[in-house]
């Protein structure tokens, strides 16, 4: 690793303060697990390294008013095991717990996760599909975004240099939904997924046909992304095998998806169907089960 | 660009002058002698590396050294207490739970971490905790084993 | 005759050092005034080197001194063929080939230093490709590899390093005696050992001017030889200090960077540690050769094999130096013929130079390959002859008294019970889900042949030390030393310690490796002791005291002046005239939306020796069959124009502890090998099955045959598709 300036503020203003001054020379760090890992192997060189970890009030998980909300510095095991997570969004809860291994997610935050923008991670997938909104902080301002307009291209956010997340809040999900995350991993348990579905269903009063569907897509583009096509190909409908297959192949139409170790784009392009219709349908049935 | 940091280590308290750059593992390595944490992958997949921060299982081999400054870290060295191995310590060593030993540090203070925070696991707990912990000559069957008959012996 | 201690399970007594921290491996390793050295790699598959400019490098605050091939002597090295500069010299002819060395003050620093020295290279035409490496007009790796120290001769392409033949009656007569010929083709990929511990060494000048070495590798004696070759120093000069090993499997017995080591002490006048970063192995580190395998088989009609013939091509990469046999090539490749009868074979193994990583020996060198040719070549031909897999194997198996193409005669052959016992444990026919399939496969791997040196002393307390000079590769060896020695003397295992020497006591030993440990250092260990006793006994008498205890028996010899102890210099020149069979059975489930096989349950049988300590063999066990696993279903190392893509362990996958399958072992003990106490040997015989059972029960679950390692869901669901739209 190269040389640099190493500073720990201790409030949120100050680490924006730094940040600005600083620019593009400077990047901050949470848990370290993916800017330390860069810097090893020299992909980043900042002048300056501004460490969040001391920085007052941005680890809680909170609900008000409908919505859940997860400061930036909230470790992926915080979310993991928050009692409050898991009762309220436990699709959430177990998403986080599906990201690699207990010791990167005691050190991961949410808000590093998300500004790292690797279109492989499991969470922002869960957030897209909950129609999850960042807040970001400024010297000076502040403003908020969804999700879906975050994430710009490959590890490419919405953050303009000087800005930081300071949070991400989840709406709670509405009566009559069920909500899944489906995780496809064919090569060993500790990977990266080939693809990465998320599906909220919300299903009319009479637990029949789907009012709502929200569909989410990870792995199979340059960043995570909803899959509208594959929703408008739900609304109104009934699951049968019929509208599943049609759901999928809608979904598969819309990815675009770079051949790595996990799996080559046309594999991914099959796959997404195939785990969209699994999504679907367990989202499908804890739906169902919440409108008896 | 150094900097003077503070950590306890295994319950002693260590003043040490650290580059920015330098990893919490190098530090407890090469600064503080400390050898019994590995590197192997260098990634923070393998778990060679794994030690405690304020009880919290982590890569040091991808945690900054400044990380540790005015924190609690546990390494394989505090894990006896005493001339006393710790049950996880004396399990592996009944029932084969290493063969060359270099992820052996990593293996027994990421099972003592389970072990403090679930004292009676499953099987299929034991497997989730330990995922990060690789291994190449056991085949894991007699680590799974001896963190079950660890915690086994340590139920009262 | 009773054993007391010789077949106990004992725990891992002398494991205190590494639960808790305290064994020192090599990167552990610290000197006063200890400096890092740190390697530039090439960027580029095979170029010339213009123009090395390391201004810019030494400049740098912290770097003591930077190396290139013009700082040292025109040496090449290599373990058996010497055909690799310590640096290259004029060319590169791989990716991460060394360029230059670094030595500064920390590794940081060491590290930025390497990324300061400007090279200016010229491309030149790269071969990468295997079987075209061989084909007429293919760009040369190296212009007259004839001409190289330890070369064999023969050469029918010049990126050919060397040619294996095993012969068998007249195998184009034996076609001719067959009623139906089947051939096929089969490709193993590039997989690396995955020993958790990077390759380390440290290198240090000491005020006598002797060259003392700690390093990760297995074969010290063998390695101060290398080292007095490479460095042009005389061998008393040289002296290895044994330290323990993360892991050999078969990777860590060459120089690696050790030469680059001493060169850095010897300018900085300071010791020298380099360790290799995990990127810097999956790029450099002698990996298992990638194979493309042809098998040609003629069976009568009744299902008796009468011929075969075997095409193995090994990609070797850009080097032979990391071969340790004297052929230069893969003696697994004898594996050819598998546990079977045949009596009219050839094959023929040609290892293949190409721009790639340069390979070497891994766990059952060339088995793995060959076995998951062959083992799958079996179950499809018993497909077409319609037969039950096993039984196609059972009308085939090896017998009492045959002879092998490598001239090993066998006796005590139980193939045929060991089969048997992997069919029965694994309820091989009892009805199946549709989805399910069961496959079997075999193996047969011969104890291991060597030479050691040890030596037991009594101490006046009565208690006994084995000296020896094999390192602790992990197997748990020295626990099984020190079982013999309690067992000979009649004393508990407290009272027999072990000793680990410097290469400065004996003369030789081959080191760890090839499945020999138990049977060469058992041997030593066991006629030392033998010895041992007669001068204990003849001490006993002389002092009227038979029944005297050992501590007084030393104390007496004490105060003459004299030491109670032995040596035996034990080599096993031959191999043992007995193998040991291996038969597994995979059940297991194929996906057919995804295409992703889950191994539902493994059992593996052996056909073992005694065993001398049932935990430690049972590790062995499991450990070997894991790294099969492994290799089966999702290690690979994907290289396009010489570049490999998986530089870490993110992404070359090794098993976790969330992979494994349930595993049931069963033994067939049968005393009757050369290792002390009628042991066998273990350490190498669960690894070559996995992958063809493997693929063999994908093929009986789904009809997908997967003939190129490793079997992924992904190859899988486009063979299903494929299937499905022929049907």
């Amino acid at each position: 690793m190269n040389a640099f300036e190493y500073r720990t503020p201790r409030a949120l203003d100050e680490a924006l303060a730094i940040l600005e001054e600083f620019g593009e020379d400077a990047r901050a760090v949470a848990g370290g697990t993916a800017l330390v890992t860069m810097m090893r192997q020299r992909l980043v060189r900042p002048t300056c390294v501004v460490s969040l970890r001391d920085v007052a009030g941005l680890g809680r998980i909170e609900a008000t008013n409908g919505v859940v909300r997860l400061g930036a510095l909230v470790t992926h095991r915080d979310a993991e095991v928050s009692p409050l997570l898991r009762e309220r969004l436990p699709v959430l809860a177990e998403t986080f717990r599906r990201v690699a291994t207990v010791r990167i997610r005691h050190m991961a935050t949410v808000g590093g996760a998300l500004a790292h923008a690797d279109p492989n991670q499991d969470p922002p997938v869960t957030l897209l599909a909950l129609g999850a909104r960042v807040e970001i902080q400024r010297v000076g301002g502040q403003r908020e975004l969804p999700l879906e307009a975050f994430f710009r291209d490959y590890y490419e956010t919405a953050l303009e240099p000087g800005e930081l997340i300071t949070g991400v809040s989840v709406p709670l999900l509405p009566a009559a939904t069920g909500a899944s995350f489906v995780k496809f991993l064919p090569r060993s348990a500790d990977d990266y997924a080939t693809v990465a579905v998320a599906a909220v269903v919300t299903l009319e009063p009479d637990g029949e046909r789907c009012r709502e569907a929200r569909i989410a897509l990870g792995s199979v583009a340059v960043t995570p992304l909803r899959a509208r096509a594959a929703e408008a190909a739900l609304a109104g409908e009934r699951l049968d095998r019929r509208v599943l297959r049609a759901t999928g192949e809608a979904a598969r139409s819309e990815v675009d998806p770079l051949t790595d170790h996990r799996g080559s784009a046309a594999y991914k392009r099959e796959m997404t169907a195939v785990m969209v219709g699994r999504a679907l349908t367990q989202a499908w049935d804890v739906a169902r089960r919440a409108t008896r | 660009m150094t900097r003077m940091i503070r950590l306890r280590v295994n319950g002693a308290v260590h003043e040490v002058e650290v580059p920015s750059y330098r990893t919490l593992l190098d530090c407890l390595r090469n600064d503080l002698g400390l050898t019994g944490s590995k590197e192997g992958c260098g990634v923070g997949v393998c778990g060679a590396c794994t030690v405690l921060l304020d009880g919290k299982m982590i890569s040091s081999c991808i945690a900054l050294a400044v990380f540790a400054d005015g924190r609690e870290v546990t390494t394989v060295e505090g894990l006896a207490e005493d001339e006393r191995l710790h049950p996880v310590q004396q399990a592996f060593m009944d029932l084969g739970g290493f063969q060359c030993g270099i992820c052996t540090p990593g293996q027994v203070v990421a099972a003592k971490a389970l072990l403090d925070s679930t004292p009676n696991p499953s099987e299929a707990e034991i497997r989730e905790w330990m995922l990060g912990n690789l291994c190449r000559c056991t085949g894991y069957y007699k680590i799974v084993e001896s963190i079950q008959a660890a915690a086994q012996e340590a139920r009262p | 005759m009773a054993l007391r201690i010789v077949g106990q399970p004992i725990g891992r007594l002398d494991g205190v050092d590494k639960v808790s921290g305290s064994a020192r491996y090599s990167a552990d390793v610290t000197l006063p005034g200890l400096v890092w050295g740190k390697a530039l790699r090439s960027p580029l598959p095979h170029a010339r080197i213009v123009r090395i400019d390391t201004s810019n490098a030494r400049a740098l605050p912290g770097v003591l001194a930077v190396l290139t091939a013009r700082d040292l002597p025109d040496v090449l090295v290599g373990r058996r063929m010497f055909d690799m500069p310590m640096l290259a010299r004029d060319r590169v002819r791989f990716i991460g080939e060394k360029v230059a060395v670094v030595a500064a003050v920390d590794p940081d620093i060491a590290e930025e230093a390497t990324a300061l020295i400007d090279v200016e290279y010229e491309d030149l035409p790269a071969i990468v490709d295997l079987v075209a490496a061989v084909e007429p007009g293919a760009p040369v790796v190296h212009a007259n590899p004839g001409a190289y120290e330890g070369a064999p001769a023969e050469r029918p392409h010049p990126n050919v390093q060397s040619v294996l033949r095993f012969k068998l009656g007249d195998v184009e007569a034996g076609f001719r005696e067959a009623d139906r010929i089947f051939e096929h083709t089969f490709r193993t990929q590039l997989a690396h050992h995955g020993y958790i511990e990077p390759h380390a060494g440290v290198v240090a000048i000491d005020e006598d001017g002797r060259v003392q070495v700690w390093a990760s590798n297995k074969m010290p004696y063998r390695l101060k030889e290398l080292l007095s070759h490479a460095l042009q120093l005389p061998k008393e000069r040289i002296r290895v200090n044994l330290t323990p090993i993360g892991g050999d499997f078969g990777g860590k017995g060459s120089l690696m960077d050790l030469p680059l080591a001493y060169h850095l002490a010897r300018v900085t006048g300071r010791p020298v540690k380099m360790v290799m970063r995990y990127a810097e192995e999956l790029m450099a580190g002698n990996p298992r050769h990638p194979s493309v395998i042809t098998l040609r088989t003629g069976v009568k009609n009744d299902g008796t094999i009468v011929a075969r013939q075997v095409k193995a091509l090994f990609n070797s990469g850009a080097y032979a130096a990391f071969k340790p046999a004297p052929s230069v090539n893969l003696g697994g490749a004898g594996m050819g013929a598998g546990v079977y009868r045949i009596p009219h074979l050839l094959i023929e193994s040609l290892c293949v130079y190409t721009n790639n990583i340069p390979c070497g020996h891994a766990r059952s060198p060339g088995e793995p390959q060959m076995v998951f040719a062959g083992e799958s070549h079996m179950d499809m031909i018993a497909t077409e002859l319609g037969l039950d897999p096993a039984e196609f194997r059972r009308r085939n198996l090896l017998q009492d008294g045959d002879h092998l193409a490598n001239g090993h005669h066998l006796e005590h052959v139980r193939a045929k019970e060991t089969l048997e016992a992997a069919l029965e444990a694994s309820h091989w026919s009892a009805p199946k889900a549709p989805g399910i399939g069961r496959g079997v496969a075999m193996t047969h791997r011969h104890i291991g042949v060597g030479f050691t040196n040890a030596r037991v002393r009594l101490e006046t307390k009565g208690t006994v030390t084995l000296l020896i000079g094999l390192p602790d590769t992990g197997t748990g060896a020295h626990l099984v030393l020190r079982q013999i020695v309690a067992e000979l003397l009649d004393l508990s295992l407290d009272e027999v310690q072990v000793e680990l020497v410097t290469t400065d006591v004996f003369e030789t030993d081959s080191g760890v490796g090839g499945s020999r440990v138990t049977h060469t250092g058992g041997r030593a260990a066991y006629h030392a002791t033998e010895k041992l006793k007669e001068l204990i006994a003849a001490e006993a008498k002389k002092l009227g005291a038979p029944d005297a205890s050992l501590a007084t028996i030393a104390q007496a010899a004490a105060r003459e002046g004299r030491t109670l102890e032995a040596s035996y210099f034990y080599d096993a020149k031959a191999h043992a005239a007995v193998t040991s069979f291996t038969a597994q059975v995979a059940e297991v489930a194929v996906d057919p939306a995804t295409g992703q096989v889950t191994v539902r349950h493994f059992t593996t049988t052996h056909d073992v020796g005694t065993v001398i300590n049932p935990l430690g063999h049972q590790g062995q066990i499991e450990g070997g069959l894991i790294q099969g696993f492994g290799y089966a279903l999702m290690e690979e190392m994907p290289t396009e124009d010489g570049r490999i893509s998986t530089l870490n362990l993110g992404d070359f996958k090794l098993p976790t502890v969330g992979d494994i399958p349930p595993l049931t072992t069963v033994l067939l003990e049968d005393p009757v090998g050369p290792g002390p106490f009628r042991a066998k040997a273990i350490g190498e015989g669960s690894i070559s099955a996995v992958a063809p059972a493997i693929a063999n029960a994908v093929a009986d679950a789904c009809g997908v045959r997967i003939m190129d390692l490793p079997i992924t869901a992904e190859k899988v669901y486009w063979a299903l598709r494929e299937q499905e739209r022929r049907s």
